[in-house]
């Protein structure tokens, strides 16, 4: 599917119709996913949500060197200003210790830039980058104003390139060219793939060793590039390399908190790990097709079911299954020891799980089969023909809600009066509107936070068990928070809203 | 031109924080479908956690235009939008904004707005704000949803009403403690004994800010926030405006009292009564420091990172009331090179030598070199005289410029990511001795 001949990659509506606004069974979703049918869906009412260009930006930012320039008005990067002190944390706790945190720019469009075009702006804003923070890459993230007026970011790269040092990567991530965020992926993915995999000769040692590349190469046939996210804590990236190690890989990490010269490497490993397909499918093929470098991206290891889908698939690559059985069968008795406490205070307890897809899909899983509690719904931003393997557990259950939408809380508070769940584990800005309903919350990712592996399993256990433990301040809200929702609109179905055209994408 | 990390967001972000703290107001974006999403990171996280509020975060009703629109227009999507909207959502009071695109592709928003009005007279009151990111920043989003307000919302009052102000000047979220001091402001100005429409705090309701064109005066605490409202204020509704510097502490409240009650000819034995109780108050909680602040030399080098408005406030805050030594003020909100000797003005009321203090610096990289500027860099000499003992009051952005020179820090200025307020604010009697308390818990927060 090699798409790198392009300046622009195809959108995610294009490459995968996905689907973004749904609700009811599994069952349904899947055939209507198969057959395109649901992909053109819309909602008559909408709320805020994301755009391909904030998370662009967040996915590049999180390499370290770089500077982003947001190149539209002023407003585009105001996202990263909550996000300066994370940032840093981020990347001060992969023992980055000249951690400078997010460094970004504006071009600050005009109104005159709007009629008059603004390149030589964006070429300005580029050359001060390199002189005033000498980094490793430039990403210039194009925003909606001058796609629309029709710059021509790839032009202005290239005529400057010659006078920079760092690596100028043009994204075309235009807010208004997608309805899926996750496009956003790709595209930085894009840039990644087109600049940063070149060899660069004055990178090549003087004098070969033999020895030394003989030894690289019997290294680089047990390593694996394990393909992390930008919201994803240090300690997950520790358990998975963990467990790697244990069934005797060895590890590099890609594409966040890794500085960009070391991409060049992501071309020698023996395999490709992806924790999570809508991250990373367009990475991975086109690392196998211009490479050769094969991947695994059925799953997110989240929950025993998934770790050990996810360790398998990964070790019969290589041609050790039985050495990741051991290693899994040890795990899980452990971890099944250390849940077993637990386990009364959460039998029986409804959840509801909502976020991306594959982790929706993964946690809910974990929630029942780890934990038993119930689930009595679950919200994912979209569904593509990603989810099919991590929703297989509710293939056929009637009684668990399905409802695709990227926050959208409306939906979400009409579900929850008529589901009345126990715990909510959400995305961020959607979990406030389940805790002004009086539902406890645990945030289903953070920076900051295991979520992944054995340890994932036992540590968001941990917490829900002390979130269950006093779960007063969701009440207090819950009693006490205004509603900006009619009374009226709880009565009626929470789908109502959805557009089915009924027209195949 | 460019800006390194620009300290403020769009005017769409500026129009939604302002219209969101509004009561029961809700608004409407007619946007990009992520236009939203940005900007509540900026509005929230990075105003002290402030919140979703009524129906503000993911919860902003957003037409969400898409590359269909933009080819073919939005208009229809966007009245889809509204009617939707008043069936799923609870508002007294709507307003729309447009973002870049539905404005570059010229939808004809304000037919619709009437024709949305039109066809239900009973539907809530909908009035449009332009939010296009290319026409400003989030201070233009504040003013735009203020003339709007002004222009399309307020009842026409032919008879003023004596005794009755408006005020403004501190935008919602991007004045991190805009309630709390406009709630401190309203306090004290109805000391005085006006009655005072203040928009923005639970103290405000619709009702009385439909009625704010009967008011003597409008009241703006800000030499650049909200400036282009009062003067539309002026035009439509014939009230005058006057505009002061942001008071924090005991002798900037009282300068602020006095020129208000002086320019409404109030009562001077009330508004000497209430000044000499508030003062008695301020004075006798402000000597608590006094102790320490002599026996530990609590004075301070001052370097003052934050907007206009707020750099004049905590510039003469840090002069007048610590007794500290400001030597650099860096602006941090753009400011065209015409309006620059206006501002330096106001500056000299408050310091001595302020040209040389003040400096205009959008970008958060330059503040160091604009210090150096300004205090030299250490050159190896045995007598070099250090940046030392240093306080920079300015943003979390500042945070690792404070660290580099070994000053402390404090976030007061937008964004703020790093402390939590609620009902702080800082104006005032009662804001002056907030800001000394935590300016002095960090100067003294290792004891």
């Amino acid at each position: 599917m090699s798409y790198l001949h392009l300046k622009v990659p195809p959108t995610r509506d294009e490459r995968l119709k996905p689907c973004n606004a749904y609700g009811g069974s599994m069952c349904n979703l899947a055939k209507g996913q198969k057959t395109g049918c649901l992909s053109a869906n819309g909602r008559t009412f909408a709320q805020a949500t994301g755009c391909q260009l904030t998370l662009s930006m967040a996915m590049a930012a999180s390499i370290p060197n770089t500077v982003v320039i947001y190149h539209g008005p002023v407003g585009c990067g105001a996202g990263s200003l909550g996000l300066a002190g994370q940032s840093k944390l981020s990347q001060l706790a992969r023992g980055n210790n000249d951690a400078v945190g997010r460094v970004w720019m504006s071009t600050n469009l005009s109104e005159s830039d709007v009629v008059n075009g603004s390149e030589a702006k964006l070429e300005a804003a580029i050359l001060e980058a390199e002189r005033r923070f000498r980094p490793h890459a430039i990403f210039i993230g194009n925003t909606c104003v001058p796609a629309i007026i029709g710059d021509d970011i790839d032009n202005v790269a290239q005529k400057v390139q010659p006078l920079v040092n760092a690596r100028i990567i043009p994204l075309h991530c235009e807010g208004f060219k997608t309805r899926f965020v996750a496009t956003a992926y790709d595209i930085v993915y894009h840039g990644i793939l087109r600049y940063l995999l070149s060899e660069d000769p004055e990178r090549e040692p003087l004098l070969k060793d033999e020895a030394a590349s003989i030894a690289y190469e019997q290294k680089r046939k047990r390593t694996v590039n394990l393909l992390n996210v930008g919201s994803m804590g240090y300690v997950d990236e520790v358990e998975l390399t963990r467990l790697l190690n244990a069934i005797g890989l060895e590890v590099n990490v890609y594409p966040c908190f890794t500085s960009p010269e070391k991409f060049v490497k992501v071309k020698d490993a023996a395999l490709s790990v992806s924790i999570c397909a809508t991250h990373d499918d367009y990475f991975v093929e086109h690392l196998k097709e211009h490479y050769g470098v094969p991947y695994v991206l059925n799953t997110i290891p989240i929950g025993t079911d998934n770790v050990r889908l996810w360790l398998l698939d990964i070790a019969d690559f290589f041609g050790i299954r039985e050495q990741a059985l051991r290693v899994i069968e040890l795990e899980e008795t452990e971890l099944r020891k250390a849940l077993e406490p637990l386990l009364p205070l959460f039998k029986g307890k409804k959840a509801f799980v909502s976020t991306g897809e594959i982790r929706a899909g993964a946690q809910a899983c974990m929630l029942e089969n780890d934990l038993g509690m119930t689930v009595v719904g679950i919200r994912a931003h979209h569904y593509d023909q990603f989810g099919e393997i991590v929703f297989d557990n509710f293939k056929d259950r009637d009684d668990v809600t399905i409802n695709v939408a990227a926050n959208q809380p409306f939906e979400q508070v009409n579900l929850f009066r008529k589901l009345k769940p126990d715990l909510f584990l959400g995305h961020g800005n959607s979990n406030v509107w389940a805790a002004r309903q009086g539902v406890p919350v645990l945030p289903i990712y953070g920076p900051n936070n295991s979520y992944l592996g054995y340890k994932g399993i036992f540590e968001v256990a941990s917490r829900l068990e002390r979130i269950l433990e006093n779960p007063e301040y969701y009440r207090t809200l819950g009693d006490t928070a205004e509603s900006p929702y009619q009374e009226t609109w709880y009565d009626q179905d929470a789908y109502a809203y959805i557009k089915q055209t009924q027209q195949v994408a | 031109m460019y800006i390194e990390k620009p300290r403020f967001s769009c005017p769409l972000g500026g129009a939604m924080a302002t219209a969101n703290a509004l009561p029961n107001t809700v608004a409407v974006l007619h946007a990009s479908q992520g236009c939203g999403g940005n900007s509540i990171g900026a509005i929230m996280a990075a105003a002290g956690h402030m919140g979703s509020g009524y129906c503000g975060g993911a919860s902003v009703p957003t037409s969400g235009i898409g590359e269909k629109q933009i080819v073919f227009g939005g208009v229809e999507r966007l009245q889809e939008q509204l009617r939707t909207t008043l069936e799923v959502i609870k508002a007294e009071l709507l307003i729309l904004i447009t973002g870049c695109t539905a404005e570059i592709i010229g939808d004809d928003v304000e037919s619709a707005v009437r024709e949305f009005t039109a066809e239900d007279p009973n539907r809530p009151p909908l009035i449009h704000a332009s939010g296009a990111g290319f026409k400003g920043n989030s201070y233009f989003g504040y003013d735009s949803v203020l003339q709007s307000l002004f222009r399309n919302y307020l009842a026409p009052a032919d008879v003023k009403k004596k005794g009755t102000v408006n005020i403004w000047g501190l935008p919602p979220a991007l004045d991190v403690f805009w309630e709390g001091n406009l709630v401190e402001l309203r306090r004290l100005l109805e000391g005085i004994g006006l009655k005072v429409n203040s928009f923005f705090t639970k103290f405000d309701t619709l009702e009385n800010i439909r009625a704010a064109a009967e008011a003597e005066l409008n009241i703006i605490v800000s030499p650049v926030n909200g400036i282009e409202a009062a003067k539309v204020f002026k035009e439509v509704h014939g009230v005058d405006f006057a505009v002061y510097d942001l008071p924090i502490g005991g002798k900037a409240t009282e300068d602020f009292l006095r020129s208000v009650s002086k320019r409404l000819n109030l009562n001077q034995k009330k508004v000497n009564v209430f000044i000499g109780t508030e003062k008695n108050l301020y004075y006798h909680y402000f000597s608590r420091i006094s102790d320490s602040y002599c026996d530990l030399d609590l004075q301070r080098y001052a370097v003052i990172v934050a907007d206009t408005t707020y750099a004049i406030a905590l510039a003469s805050f840090a002069r007048h009331e610590l007794g500290w030594v400001p030597r650099l003020v860096a602006v941090t909100d753009p400011i065209r090179d015409e309006e620059k000797p206006a501002i330096i003005d106001r500056f000299r009321d408050v310091l001595p030598s302020a040209d040389t203090i003040v400096a205009f610096e959008t970008d958060t990289s330059r503040i160091e070199t604009r210090l150096a500027e300004r205090w030299p860099r250490p050159d190896g000499s045995k007598y070099y005289r250090p940046f030392s003992p240093a306080f920079v009051i300015g943003s979390r952005l500042d945070k690792e410029f404070a660290e580099s020179i070994g000053a402390l820090h404090l976030s007061v200025s937008y964004p703020i990511s790093n402390r939590v307020v609620l009902s702080r604010g800082y104006a005032g009697y009662r804001g002056g001795l907030l800001l000394i308390e935590d300016i002095m818990t960090v100067v003294l927060g290792n004891r």
